[in-house]
């Protein structure tokens, strides 16, 4: 088993991740760049090292600085949070070199899924339905043009090494082609280091549904539930939820049984997700795979009554998942909202100092994930999460108004919060029925 | 005379626009800052030519740092 376990990560995540190895009598170590040297967070774990100046290039996405903080501290394992260097394959493979083990999945697994192109061929020889567009990359411009005439517009020009919302680009007629693919083209190179882009045909007004997973080394794969996530400012999610109400029993089946044999054939050990779209007239299509821990993993743990991190590790240390499919219930319901540092109409970062901060009381029905403090500073160097708070229940009803009585009880003064944006979209009553799609807040609030 | 443009947000510099000898118009985004992961542009008051730039990629930055130097006809 893991004895030390290095966190490359900040923030909330850190809390998170520690609060876990704790109960598993795993000792911790968290690294900090000059920006967040008195960060609050930092106390939960056992040890605390310097990798580097605010600039996350030079400390956060520093590899050599992480595995020299791994051993100069003894650590034996390295996870990787979500975000910064948790989807970078040579990460893995540099704390695999260094002789640690890395909790998620191999290097080579994670190289292959981080080309979306591999996933979709990946899906269609699991007979998985993915968004009808191209299999490949494609090569110029007039490929677009002769695609859009056979199915017609608007298409989306996605990078096969896109994500976190960026690197999707709309074409909604022939003369945009041109200018639309350069840009594509351009953004791959600089954000991405590669400009492959395919074409997807656009899903009208889809919900976002995920399944959340956990394989270990000896073939046993557990699906802990789907998650709905369609409330998105930005491409990036805000509310949420488990389960879904759009999702039936028997379509749950269905999207189980995709995601075992996505699992099987990818040879994917840890926790992950497959993200997928829902659409209108109630078809499934696969997405991609997210080979990390997700922001949104709480939802399904408070549903499952298990732990996400705790699998990761045993996984990691070669230990076979401790229950099976059949023991897993899912109860009630769950919902997550996302605090950021924004100001809540109009969704702008506001970076600054915590003057003064109240928390809710948490329980079995509320879990807080924070990094908050009063008198600190939140900086603007990295992401605006700040807190998840979730909260559950007997049912949605239950769950909903459990999680606006503990954001009315948060008090953060000194930056503006999306407290109040949040608050709007639970009361809202298109949520309240469940009545929603990727594009509810552009449309309920402009 | 010389009139500097300013980060507008604390954060990143992502990129600067405009380079040494161009012309800029009021109004016009000349470099671009990653605030907590969102880009913001920075845009320039006055009319002018671009004489210096400095900042690039990944400089940290607080509200104030100058980014852009320019020569403005008759102070703008």
């Amino acid at each position: 088993m893991i004895k030390k376990l290095l966190i490359a990560n900040r923030g909330e995540i850190v809390a998170r991740i520690t609060r876990t190895c704790r109960e598993m009598g795993i000792k911790t170590v968290a690294v900090y760049s000059e920006a967040d040297r008195d960060a609050a967070y930092l106390s939960t774990a056992d040890e605390a090292v310097s990798i580097g100046p605010a600039n996350p290039l030079l400390s956060y996405l520093n590899m050599a600085a992480i595995i020299a903080a791994a051993q100069t501290t003894n650590a034996d394992a390295v996870h990787p949070g979500y975000g910064f260097l948790s989807e970078r394959a040579i990460f893995a493979q540099a704390v695999s070199d260094a002789g640690l083990t890395w909790v998620g999945p191999s290097s080579t697994v994670m190289k292959r899924i981080s080309s979306k192109c591999y996933c979709r061929h990946l899906a269609d020889s699991a007979d998985v339905p993915f968004i009808p567009g191209t299999m490949d990359p494609v090569n110029d411009p007039q490929e677009v043009v002769v695609f859009g005439r056979k199915h017609g517009y608007p298409l989306l020009l996605k990078l096969d090494k896109g994500g976190g919302g960026k690197g999707i680009e709309r074409v909604d007629s022939e003369d945009q082609v041109e200018a639309v693919f350069q840009r594509a083209c351009s953004i791959g190179n600089m954000a991405f280091g590669s400009s492959a882009c395919y074409i997807e045909q656009l899903v009208h007004r889809p919900r976002h549904i995920e399944i959340q997973f956990v394989a270990d080394n000896y073939g046993s794969c557990v699906l802990l539930g789907e998650r709905e996530c369609s409330i998105q400012r930005r491409h990036q999610k805000i509310i949420e939820e488990a389960p879904s109400v759009i999702v039936s029993d028997r379509e749950r089946e269905v999207l189980f049984e995709y995601a075992r044999r996505m699992v099987r054939r990818m040879d994917y050990h840890g926790a992950g997700t497959l993200e997928g779209l829902r659409s209108e007239d109630g078809n499934y299509y696969f997405m991609e795979v997210n080979a990390r821990l997700q922001v949104e993993h709480g939802v399904s743990e408070m549903l499952t009554d298990t732990d996400i991190v705790k699998c990761q590790l045993e996984i990691a240390s070669g230990q076979p998942l401790h229950f099976r499919q059949e023991d897993v219930r899912m109860r009630g319901h769950a919902i997550e909202a996302r605090i950021y540092a924004e100001d809540p109409d109009t969704f702008l970062p506001s970076p600054g100092k915590i003057v003064e901060l109240q928390l809710p009381e948490t329980g079995t029905n509320l879990r807080v994930d924070h990094a908050l403090q009063a008198n600190s500073s939140v900086p603007p160097y990295y992401d605006p999460l700040l807190a998840k708070v979730i909260a559950g229940g007997q049912n949605r009803t239950e769950a909903r108004n459990h999680l606006i009585d503990a954001l009315h009880q948060f008090r953060i003064e000194g930056i503006k919060t999306t407290i109040t944006a949040n608050l709007k979209i639970l009361g809202h009553p298109k949520f309240e029925q469940g009545d929603f799609t990727t594009a509810f807040l552009e449309e309920s609030f402009g | 005379m010389e009139r500097k443009v300013d980060a507008c947000v604390p954060g990143l510099c992502a990129r600067v626009v405009v380079n040494e000898g161009d012309k800029v118009a009021k109004g016009q985004e000349v470099a671009v800052i990653n605030c907590m992961k969102t880009e913001i542009s920075v845009m320039s008051e006055w009319d002018g030519i671009v004489t210096k730039v400095l900042s690039k990629e990944w400089d940290e930055l607080e509200v104030g740092t100058p980014m852009v130097v320019l020569e403005v006809p008759n102070g703008g």
